[in-house]
């Protein structure tokens, strides 16, 4: 495929012409929304009075629970997440009230109005509290394999610890937006950021107590999502519908920055416990690991993401015997969410974390301890949850990036270096990815599309994935330019909208291009054949002499010819016009299901996932272990991606979520006070990677020569999986830190590894150095 | 002139009338004027703090030579007066359209071909940054081009492409289409800078102050002791776009071009109030590099840009960036009100949390830096989560003098680590006299820990900020003897 078509959106990127949500153009008939929202993390509310509120002039509507004309809900799976708090509140920023103005200081004014009267309850606000308080959300899970506790016994070495890894905030650059238009009746028309319009069309419909059939969802793009905007973006939506409904005019809610961090769900942070038995080559004999998440305040999607750490908690290596337990917890803050890796991150941060103890306690490098437990090609290569693994790529790919980022000779120099320097200590670690491709709510996995032709030979895609700027439409757009044949510039791809296709998956999974690309595809193939017979009756009319058959009729090129007889040839345009004058139809929806998926969450065993998508990256890092400040010096990673569709935007996923994932295992902290406010809401406090928290030596690569079978194009996910890539930055600190006790010391050691974490640990070193 | 601005936009002067626009308020930020525009909404608000640069616009004006000069800016953070005779610059004045074919500035079409756009939000900022570098630097390094756009955020890129772009269009020696108007631009300029008179906006509830020259600045700072004093606005403006404080009055001096000046005056150098914090950093490379060293790693290009060395020291913030190494250089305030100036060690100006000592009818006009000479050493730390664009956690300013291998004077000033900009005294005076070696290094550094009892917050918790703090003395120490 041709890595010259950027994104479908490049132009209108650089120019400022991109219309979001709250540049769309409105009549001066807009309000403007707001959400009061609470400012404690559990109480009672004794008393709401919005009458001073709504004497304010401007104001056009203060809604409160009792307002909501339908269900008081928003709950994307179980109900139970009130769409305004009633009679309690049960995290700081949950939304109380709503607001329309005309303008933002007469919304201000009329928030200060609105008198709430709290009754301060306990509030639970850590995973410790909540275990010890036995606050679980769901009975646990569970997925096991053999004996663990016998292996355990018999494996000549075992660890027993825990690690913490912290959330992480979205941040994308376009906070939770909504635009709620009125129509006739109980119409409504919403222009969402949302990740899954499909499931804001229901949550719209049920707070307004109207049928699907009355609202329409449209997104145009997303400034960003990354599972922020999966069930979050539903949230606002809502509120903009119930605004617009109360004061029948269009309102917008755009929230602001630090409101937005308050008040949406997160990456759930994790409490894991482990015990891990291995053998004097380091290789892992028995895993036991129990997976505690922060599911803040409601079910969200809780479920499912803990489902996928647990699934992940393998990473890419083969254990005997194992025991994955997984349990949410529930705490006074909000309801966190889906974030790329939905869970298998944290899963998998476990056992990478405990491959580097492993090594530094047999004294060996650990890429060597990596391979050595690496999923083998025809024998122990079965999951924990009992799927095989198929086209495994983990050992090529380790040789390859092994040699070409001179692994061997760059941790002979930095051992030279540090030796050399006292306090400046640099480190090294290469980590693997095996990610598991498909929702694990296996009847998630099916797409839908509508490809319209019109009588120009000009084309119009639709289809259920939503662009928040992963480039799902420009794929979409080659897919249909490759099956149909003809250049890109006759296509466009249009905004996703219910009306067009319904009941579709939210654009999450890394599944996007996957499912949708196979809907465009049968969409295209419906029509295609139907364009077959009237080329084919054409050929017999023009070229009687040679009789085409239909498997031989190719569509390329903008034209359309018999590979047997070339000279049998006839434009796209023209026969589109033929087509259209013979009564026959140029439009076809297309539907795509995912064959062989299946997982039975009670066993914890099944085929959950359709395939994987391997990476691997080796990150080297400098430390001052007298700061703690940290520099990257150098990435280099290597990621499979299949047959790339389009190599520029899959390169541009890879170094994304590679950074996005250095982000969350260093500077990226979450932290909240004592009565559940996080103190870093803000980019003041919360410090995502700039330009030059990047490695000072980036280099990234595409696997080569390395189609997938079965997907669309020959091509793989790519959304989430680099994300993880980030461990190797995250354990060369690790190794950095180590070498300020010459790696005698398991230094003490979280995720993420702020510069916090790099100076008390790397002190504690030096202290127990003294000690001896 | 009573209740109008005039500034260059889309290559004409705009007239701003605040009287007749009731919606507009001298506090409006450029970002929200734009914004009420259907051809300017590309400027995006990402933070409202000038952290994310989804606002970044350019603002030419008048420089040496009648040449335009361009800077980034966080259009969130800046008010609609302060850009009154210069040129705005947005993403859509870029691109060109001749004869209904629209053509790319340079940095537009790189940025297309290296796929330096995902979402696209940011990426109005990101272009305008880059036309920030295109117009100043030809080739530039690589540093260069993370410096300039260390102040915009993008989360989808991982920004490779973006340092790509701009290494790939910053070839055409700054030449454009801004080239070809830049004398037209220069004239509407001069013209609207002709009128030197000062501007006042005033609404129902709202004054707003714009002199020209420092004795009408100090006129109108003693007749509305109460207006809040801005140069270049970044931390004030902040008290308003977070937190919705109404101002007032306001006094903005970024008019006054006497405070523009550096000098160098009795073996000083004097800093004007209004020399932004990117000139001080220019300027100090050479003659004071630990102050270079902490201004390299000062906010972001936009923020550097309009934040003045004279609004940094004036908010007397126990975490501002240049106070400790400004009291390691035994730097000096003038201030100076209609009647009367006065000059002040920078040590006895602070004299609390966010509280310096200045009378109500005082503006700071002057800072000035003693010239260094060879026989002492100053060096200055920043410790933050996040490299760069990140507030500090710790940061300290020491400075050395030894007579052979004795410490003969020194002082150890830290930021962060109390309520105010502080040395640590009783560390000091268990070096003076001491022989600078190791042993009493380590000494030192028992006593520097248990003299500051700091914060925890969500910075850090206290214990790294003690930790850091005594680390800092090792290091500084390690770097003298590298030397």
């Amino acid at each position: 495929m041709s890595d010259q078509i950027h994104h479908n959106s490049a132009i209108s990127h650089v120019t400022g012409e991109s219309v979001y949500i709250n540049d769309m153009l409105m009549s001066s008939q807009l309000l403007f929304g707001k959400v009061v929202f609470s400012k404690y993390a559990h109480a009672k509310i004794k008393k709401i009075n919005i009458k001073k509120a709504l004497k304010v002039k401007g104001v056009h509507a203060v809604i409160i629970a009792k307002n909501i004309p339908g269900e008081n809900q928003m709950g994307p799976v179980i109900h139970d997440e009130p769409c305004l708090a009633e009679k309690v509140v049960t995290f700081v920023g949950q939304a109380i009230a709503l607001i329309a103005a005309e303008n933002k200081d007469a919304l201000l004014q009329a928030e200060k109005l609105i008198e709430i009267e709290y009754e301060t309850l306990d509030a639970i606000l850590d995973i410790e509290t909540s275990i010890a308080k036995n606050n679980i959300l769901a009975p646990q899970r569970k997925i096991e394999r053999g004996n663990v506790d016998l292996a355990l016994k018999n494996s000549p070495h075992t660890f027993k610890g825990e690690l913490k890894t912290n959330g992480q905030e979205h941040w994308y650059l376009e906070t939770q937006t909504a635009l709620a238009v009125p129509g006739e009746g109980k119409e409504i028309m919403v222009h969402a950021s949302s990740q899954n319009p499909t499931e804001t069309q229901a949550i719209v419909a049920e707070v307004l107590g109207i049928s699907k059939n009355e609202v329409e969802v449209e997104v145009k793009r997303m400034g960003g999502g990354f599972g922020g905007k999966e069930t979050q973006g539903n949230h606002v939506a809502a509120w903009a519908a119930l605004l617009a409904n109360a004061t029948k005019r269009p309102v917008k809610i755009h929230l602001f920055r630090d409101d937005d961090q308050i008040m949406t769900g997160k990456r759930h942070r994790c409490l894991s416990k482990y015990e891990i038995g291995f053998d004097e080559a380091g290789k892992i004999l028995a895993y036991k690991v129990e997976i505690n998440t922060d599911a803040g305040a409601a079910f969200d999607l809780s479920m499912a993401i803990l489902e996928r750490a647990m699934l992940h908690a393998d990473s890419s290596y083969f254990i005997p015997d194992v025991q994955i337990i997984g349990r949410a917890w529930k705490t006074n803050l909000p309801s966190n969410t889906a974030y790329r890796g939905f869970g298998g991150p944290q899963g998998m941060a476990v056992i990478e974390n405990l491959i580097d103890m492993i090594a530094r306690y047999l004294k060996k490098d650990s890429a060597e301890i990596r391979l050595l437990n690496f999923y083998n090609i025809d024998k122990n290569n079965f999951t924990p949850y009992g799927q095989k693994i198929d086209s495994n790529r983990l050992f090529v790919m380790y040789d390859q990036l092994i040699k070409s980022s001179e692994y061997s000779k760059r941790r002979n120099e930095i051992d030279k270096f540090n030796n050399e320097n006292e306090f400046v200590k640099r480190g090294m670690a290469i980590t693997p990815v095996k990610f598991g491709i498909s929702f694990t709510t296996s009847f998630l996995n099916q797409a839908g599309a509508l490809v319209n032709i019109y009588t120009d030979g000009t084309v119009l895609v639709n289809h259920g994935g939503t662009e928040m700027g992963q480039g799902l439409h420009t794929k979409m757009l080659q897919v249909a330019s490759v099956e149909l044949g003809i250049s890109p510039d006759r296509i466009k791809v249009n905004a996703t909208n219910t009306s067009k296709v319904p009941n579709t998956s939210p654009t999450a999974a890394s599944s996007g291009s996957d499912i949708n690309g196979m809907a465009v595809k049968n969409a295209t193939d419906i029509i295609k054949s139907r364009l077959v017979e009237v080329v084919i009756s054409e050929f017999e009319r023009l070229y009687p002499n040679n009789k085409s058959l239909n498997e031989n009729i190719v569509f390329e090129n903008n034209f359309i010819f018999d590979k047997l007889y070339p000279q049998n040839k006839i434009s796209f345009n023209e026969i589109i016009k033929t087509a259209y004058i013979k009564q026959v139809s140029l439009s076809s929806t297309g539907y795509y299901k995912t064959p062989g998926i299946y997982f039975d969450r009670d066993k914890g065993q099944g085929n959950p996932f359709y395939y994987f998508s391997y990476g691997m990256s080796v990150s080297e890092v400098e430390i001052d272990s007298l700061t703690g400040q940290y520099k990257l010096l150098r990435s280099d990673i290597l990621n499979d991606v299949g047959n790339s569709i389009n190599e520029g935007i899959d390169i541009g996923q890879v170094e994304g979520a590679f950074i996005q994932g250095v982000g969350w295992v260093t500077t990226e902290e979450l932290k909240w006070d004592k009565t559940g406010n996080l103190t870093t809401h803000s980019p003041d406090t919360y410090k995502i990677p700039t330009v030059n928290d990047i490695p000072k030596d980036f280099r990234v690569e595409l696997l080569k020569n390395a189609p997938n079978s079965g997907t669309i194009l020959k091509s793989k996910a790519v959304g989430e999986p680099p994300f993880m890539l980030a461990f190797s930055v995250w354990l060369a600190i690790k190794d950095a830190i180590s070498a300020v006790g010459n790696h005698t010391i398991e230094p003490d050691f979280t995720l993420p590894a702020t510069y916090e974490v790099i100076l008390l640990s790397s002190e504690k070193i030096r202290n127990k150095l003294k000690v001896k | 002139m009573k209740n109008t601005i005039r500034f260059v936009l889309d290559g004409k002067i705009r007239e701003v009338d605040f009287s007749k626009y009731p919606e507009l308020k001298p506090t409006t930020t450029v970002l929200n004027y734009l914004r009420s525009f259907p051809e300017h909404k590309g400027v995006k608000e990402g933070c409202a703090e000038g952290d994310c640069g989804a606002c970044t616009i350019v603002i030419a004006e008048i420089g040496e030579n009648e040449k335009l000069v361009y800077k980034t800016l966080d259009s969130c953070l800046v008010f609609l007066p302060m850009i009154h005779g210069k040129q705005l610059i947005t993403v859509e004045n870029l691109a060109i359209t001749e004869n209904n074919e629209k053509s790319l500035h340079l940095v537009q079409q790189l940025l297309v071909e290296t796929n330096g756009s995902q979402c696209g939000y940011c990426t109005p900022g990101i272009v305008m940054s880059l036309f920030g570098i295109y117009k100043n630097h030809q080739n530039p390094t690589k540093e260069i081009i993370e410096d300039a756009l260390t102040g915009n955020l993008c989360r989808c890129t991982g920004y490779q492409p973006i340092i790509e772009a701009a290494q790939k269009a910053c070839v055409n020696n700054c030449e454009d289409h801004f080239s070809k108007s830049e004398k037209e631009v220069v004239e509407l300029l001069k013209k609207i800078n002709s009128n030197t008179e000062t501007i006042t906006i005033k609404n129902k509830s709202q004054k707003y102050f714009k002199p020209f020259s420092i004795s009408e600045a100090l006129r109108l700072r003693n007749e509305n002791p109460n207006a809040i004093i801005i140069n270049g606005s970044t931390d004030i403006a902040l008290r308003q776009t977070k937190k919705n404080e109404f101002f007032a009055e306001i006094l903005d001096l970024s008019g006054v071009s006497e405070l523009k000046n550096i000098k160098v005056e009795n073996n000083s150098i004097v800093f004007g109030a209004g020399i932004t914090i990117e000139q001080v950093r220019n300027y100090s490379i050479e003659k004071f590099p630990a102050l270079n060293k902490i201004l390299n790693v000062f906010g972001s290009l936009q923020i550097r840009n309009i934040a003045t060395i004279g609004g940094n020291v004036g908010s007397a913030s126990p975490i501002g960036d240049t106070l400790p190494v400004l009291f390691a250089y035994c730097a000096k305030i003038k201030l100076q009100s209609e009647n009367s100036e006065r000059i002040i060690a920078i040590e006895d100006f602070i004299i609390g949390y966010r509280q310096a000592d200045i009378k109500n009818d005082e503006l700071i006009t002057e800072v000035i830096i003693p010239k260094q000479d060879k026989t002492g050493v100053v060096n200055s730390y920043k410790i933050s989560k996040r490299k760069d664009m990140d507030i500090s956690t710790v940061s300290s300013a020491f400075k050395l003098k030894l007579s052979g291998e004795s410490v003969s004077e020194i002082l150890l000033a830290f930021g962060g680590m109390a309520a105010v900009t502080k040395r640590a005294k009783e560390t000091e005076k268990l070096l003076i006299g001491k022989k600078w070696n190791r042993e009493n290094v380590e000494t030192a550094m028992k006593i520097l820990e248990k003299e500051f009892t700091p914060l925890s917050d969500a910075r850090s918790e206290a214990e790294f900020r003690s930790t850091a703090a005594k680390n800092l003395l090792l290091k500084f120490y390690l770097e003298t003897k590298q030397n």
